[in-house]
């Protein structure tokens, strides 16, 4: 087990004292080795806060996080000596908004800031950040690059590069297509695949795209108002009728198979996953 | 990271949050300024009480103010310090040799040990130092075996005294007042009201607007920069920075390696934000309507009756005393 | 008539990235575009040309007939709107409800008006319960859905939104779709910077934009079409297409399942 909520419970304090409850009574394990998982939910119902937990940027208000066999609670900073550094270097955490992680002058300087503070010597930093560049689809160019000068697209690109760089076991990054071109964001989920598959990591993804959640996926999470309200294969999601109270949608092949049945008047024996599983499908009839 | 925010706005119902803005800081203007003219111990102590007075009548817990001064702790503790060894005229009240010998210098740095491993686990740090200093300085002046490393003379005069107390109460009470502006008016009302009390400023051409948005930018701003330091702290963090942990050069580091970043996304904030204004339409010093406007009571008129009152009367006892 | 006219446009950044290079386009009153194209393709920087916060290298815009320079950019601002890509450098207000306010102030809109708007378009995008909250207090989609509001309120002429909707869930970004078909009905020209596909069918016409360059232009069902350029530029088929061409490659023809694909691919 590599991450553990117990009773998580996380509330925003406010100036006026009537202090936001952003995440209610989680409950939720996540494995070192091999899962895949996206993370969905309405705007504004937890995710951000939820993952931030994950790498103990914040505390729990009440109930305990345990991130590979270390328990953050409440007053665990108060007391001293948890070290969290070894944490971070093991769970990678991408913002959602990438102008928060950005912050040295050069695109190299950001990428290699990680991989120097856990102990990676300079040249092996820029080796690494050589190669991370390419697999975000940029060149080399842009290491020389000031990371506050980029389109929006580009600074994701530099923002995920830099975790990516650290090399962690366990990768969570937080909207990490939005905002990228359709190519950039299937050559990244690929990469991510890649990362999961081979290297056996677990790869945890918020994301607003369902076609993500059906493709890549093999557990989704749902956040609705604070709570984790499912935790499951996307399959059983899908198919369940949860979906609009959630302010979710299908997938563009489920909701495409479905329309080609009523309009054709038939009924596929199977739910295809990909467009040319559908092709197989649409042959057979016509 | 959120408690420096001093004087941020908390919600309430009392007198202080019905009365405009205009009159608040006008009001805090008058108050001010008598404080300053002030020249006694025992006057300032009036004017400390009435201070007092208005939390209590506009239910501001002190508690709120206190955290409100300890920014201000060390300003206050650096001049009362200074007034105390520095001022050598009136009565000599107190007066000791401190005398440093080989037993105290280890008792002390043993004091100092102990206090810099047991702070942590009290609440009233400050206090705790405070007594900490105390003790040591009694401890120089009543005990003095064995040989002598160095020996001084403290000399404390009531003039020196006297001033440091004032001093430090005319700080209190300027902190108190704008904390209670600030406490209890809006960000955009202060702004709005700040506008309105600057317009005949307009007749000397500087453009009150101008100010008045430059202030409630930067009103804007001081929460959102703390919270950019925290989110470049959030990053470093996650990125293997640990600023709780490493020695007192680390944490200088640290703090650079926090400021230069701020520093330039200060800078590229201010541009963004300066196109988003404009491509709203912004125009500096062009007419523009407002969300929110100000209306003024009887409750205002009578507060500044009030501390026009206090100024009158405070510049009568400065004449004739 | 063409509300907005660009000719011969090129920019550089700092005089050594070429972000834009001889762009031509016009906008039709009324009408709704969309710009597509691959990251760094020069979306945002065209945007920002056409509301006169960038300096054009050479070229020229026309805005309603006028040319855009140091004189006329205020009285052209006033008619266009922006929605940024990043919802959180645009926000100015001190609260969800300042902000809103803020392009209706400076547009003069009476204070019983702006109270009236504010309730309407906070409703409009599901944030009225956060309207005292300040920005630092919301969640990405949040920040938005305020920057959307705070644009549609002010009514202009002209709207762009630059990835307006890249953070919304799949309920949000489908009640902002329909408000956008909703005020080109009232006439308002729509400018959408996009890079979904499923976005993009919606409007009348495509621009795709290829290092700095348009690259095709033309009614979106023409363009949806030319598989080569959106390959070469970085985006993809929708599915339903997708599924046509794996069937015209199998040489299969059914009329029936190639008007219905056609039918899905635009939405319908
Ligand atoms: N710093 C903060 N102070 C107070 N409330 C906050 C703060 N940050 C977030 N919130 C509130 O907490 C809730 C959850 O926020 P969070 O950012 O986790 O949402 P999210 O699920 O990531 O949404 P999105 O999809 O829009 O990014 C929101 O309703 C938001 O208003
Ligand atoms: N402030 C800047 N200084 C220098 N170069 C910049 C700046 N902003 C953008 N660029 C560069 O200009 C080019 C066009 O950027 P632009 O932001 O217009 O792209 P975009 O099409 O909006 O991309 P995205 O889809 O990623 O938002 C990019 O190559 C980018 O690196
Ligand atoms: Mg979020
Ligand atoms: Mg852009």
């Amino acid at each position: 087990m590599a991450i553990k909520f117990e009773q998580v419970n996380f509330s925003y304090p406010s100036f006026d004292g009537t202090n936001f409850s952003a995440l209610k009574d989680i409950n939720l394990e996540i494995n070192e080795f091999g899962e895949f998982i996206t993370l969905i939910g309405e705007t504004g119902s937890g995710k951000s806060t939820l993952v931030q937990h994950m790498n103990a940027l914040v505390r729990p208000t009440t109930g305990s996080v345990t991130i590979y066999g270390i328990k953050i609670e409440n007053d665990t900073k108060k007391k001293g000596k948890v070290k969290l550094n070894p944490l971070r270097q093991r769970v990678g955490l991408v913002f959602q908004f990438p102008e928060y992680q950005l912050f040295e002058e050069t695109v190299l300087k950001d990428i290699i800031f990680g991989p120097k503070n856990f102990g990676v010597s300079n040249e092996d930093a820029i080796k690494r950040a050589k190669e991370v560049i390419k697999h975000v689809g940029l060149d080399e160019e842009y290491l020389k690059r000031s990371p506050f000068n980029l389109s929006g697209g580009e600074k994701k690109r530099v923002s995920i590069a830099g975790i990516l760089a650290m090399e962690p076991d366990i990768l969570v990054l937080d909207e990490p297509t939005s905002g990228l071109d359709p190519k950039g964001r299937d050559d990244l989920l690929k990469l991510f695949t890649d990362i999961h598959r081979k290297l056996n990591k677990t790869v945890i993804i918020i994301t607003h795209d369902m076609n993500t959640v059906y493709k890549y996926a093999s557990r989704v999470l749902v956040m609705n108002d604070g709570s984790l309200v499912y935790d499951g294969k996307p399959t059983e999601l899908f198919s369940t009728n949860n979906i609009e109270n959630w302010n979710l949608d299908i997938p563009d092949i489920i909701s495409i198979t479905r329309q080609l049945e009523e309009r054709l008047n038939i009924k596929f024996n199977s739910q295809p996953k990909t467009i040319e599983d559908l092709f197989i499908l649409v042959k057979e009839v016509i | 990271m959120k408690n420096i925010i001093i004087g941020q706005f908390i919600p309430g119902t009392s007198f202080l949050y019905k009365m405009d803005p205009r009159s608040k800081i006008i009001a805090l203007m008058l108050l001010m300024v008598s404080t300053f003219i002030l020249s006694s111990v025992s006057h300032i102590l009036i004017m400390l009480g009435v201070v007092l007075v208005i939390l209590k009548i506009g239910g501001i817990p002190v508690t709120r103010i206190a955290r409100g001064l300890k920014p201000i702790m060390i300003l206050l503790l650096f001049t009362f310090t200074f007034q105390i060894i520095f001022i050598k005229t009136g009565n000599l009240v107190f007066d000791t040799d401190l005398t440093l010998t080989y037993i105290t210098l280890p008792i002390i740095l043993l004091i100092v040990i102990f206090w810099y491993f047991t702070k942590r686990y009290t609440r009233f740090k400050f206090l705790y130092l405070l007594i900490t200093v105390f003790g040591i300085l009694t401890l120089l002046s009543l005990y003095n075996p064995g040989s002598i490393i160095s020996s001084s003379h403290l000399e404390i005069y009531q003039d020196g005294l006297e001033g440091a107390f004032f001093i430090m109460i005319r700080l209190i009470i300027i902190v108190t007042l704008s904390t209670i502006l600030t406490l209890t008016t809006k960000p955009t009302d202060l702004n709005l009201g700040l506008e309105k009390i600057l317009k005949p400023l307009g007749i000397i051409r500087i453009n009150a607007e101008e100010i008045a948005m430059i202030i409630s930018i930067a009103l804007r701003y001081i929460p959102t920069l703390l919270d950019e330091a925290n989110k470049i702290m959030l990053a470093q963090a996650s990125r293997g920075v640990d600023f709780s942990e490493g020695k007192f050069k680390d944490k200088i580091m640290q703090i650079i390696s926090l400021l230069v970043p701020m520093f330039i996304i200060s800078f590229k904030r201010s541009d963004d934000l300066a196109n988003a204004m404009e491509a709203r339409s912004f125009v500096p010093g062009k007419r523009r309507t407002r969300l929110h406007t100000l209306s003024w009571h009887n409750i205002d008129t009578s507060v500044i009756v009030f501390c026009v009152l206090v100024l009158a009367s405070v510049i009568t006892v400065r004449i004739m005393l | 008539m063409n509300i907005i006219e660009i000719k011969d446009l090129s920019f550089s950044y700092q005089d050594e990235i070429q972000a834009l290079s001889n762009v031509n386009l016009s906008v039709k009153k009324g009408e709704w575009i969309s710009i597509l194209g691959h990251n760094g393709s020069g979306k945002s920087t065209l945007s920002k040309l056409i509301i006169g916060l960038l300096k054009a290298d050479s070229g020229k815009i026309l805005v309603d007939g006028v040319i855009l320079n140091e004189e006329s950019v205020h009285d052209i601002r006033r008619k266009i709107g922006i929605v940024f890509q990043n919802p959180d450098n645009q926000f100015v207000g001190v609260t969800v409800e300042d902000d809103i306010a803020f392009g209706m102030e400076n547009l003069c809109f009476q204070q019983s008006e702006i109270i009236e708007k504010i309730k309407e378009y906070s409703k409009k995008v599901d944030m009225s319960d956060y309207l005292k909250k300040e920005p630092h207090a919301l969640s990405g989609g949040q920040k938005q859905r305020v920057a959307i509001a705070g644009i549609l309120a002010m009514k202009t002429d002209i709207i762009i939104f630059d990835e307006a909707t890249s953070m919304l869930d799949p309920k949000g970004r489908a009640s902002i779709m329909e408000y956008i078909k909703e005020i080109k009905k009232a006439g308002v020209t729509v400018i959408t910077i996009t890079h979904d596909m499923k976005e993009a069918v919606l409007s009348d016409r495509i621009v795709i934009l290829k290092e700095g360059r348009v690259i095709a232009c033309g009614e979106t069902n023409d363009i949806l079409n030319d598989k080569e350029t959106l390959n070469s530029s970085n985006l993809e088929l929708l599915l339903p297409l997708k599924l046509q061409y794996l069937l015209d490659e199998a040489n299969i023809s059914n009329d029936k399942v190639k008007d219905i694909l056609w039918q899905l691919s635009l939405n319908k």
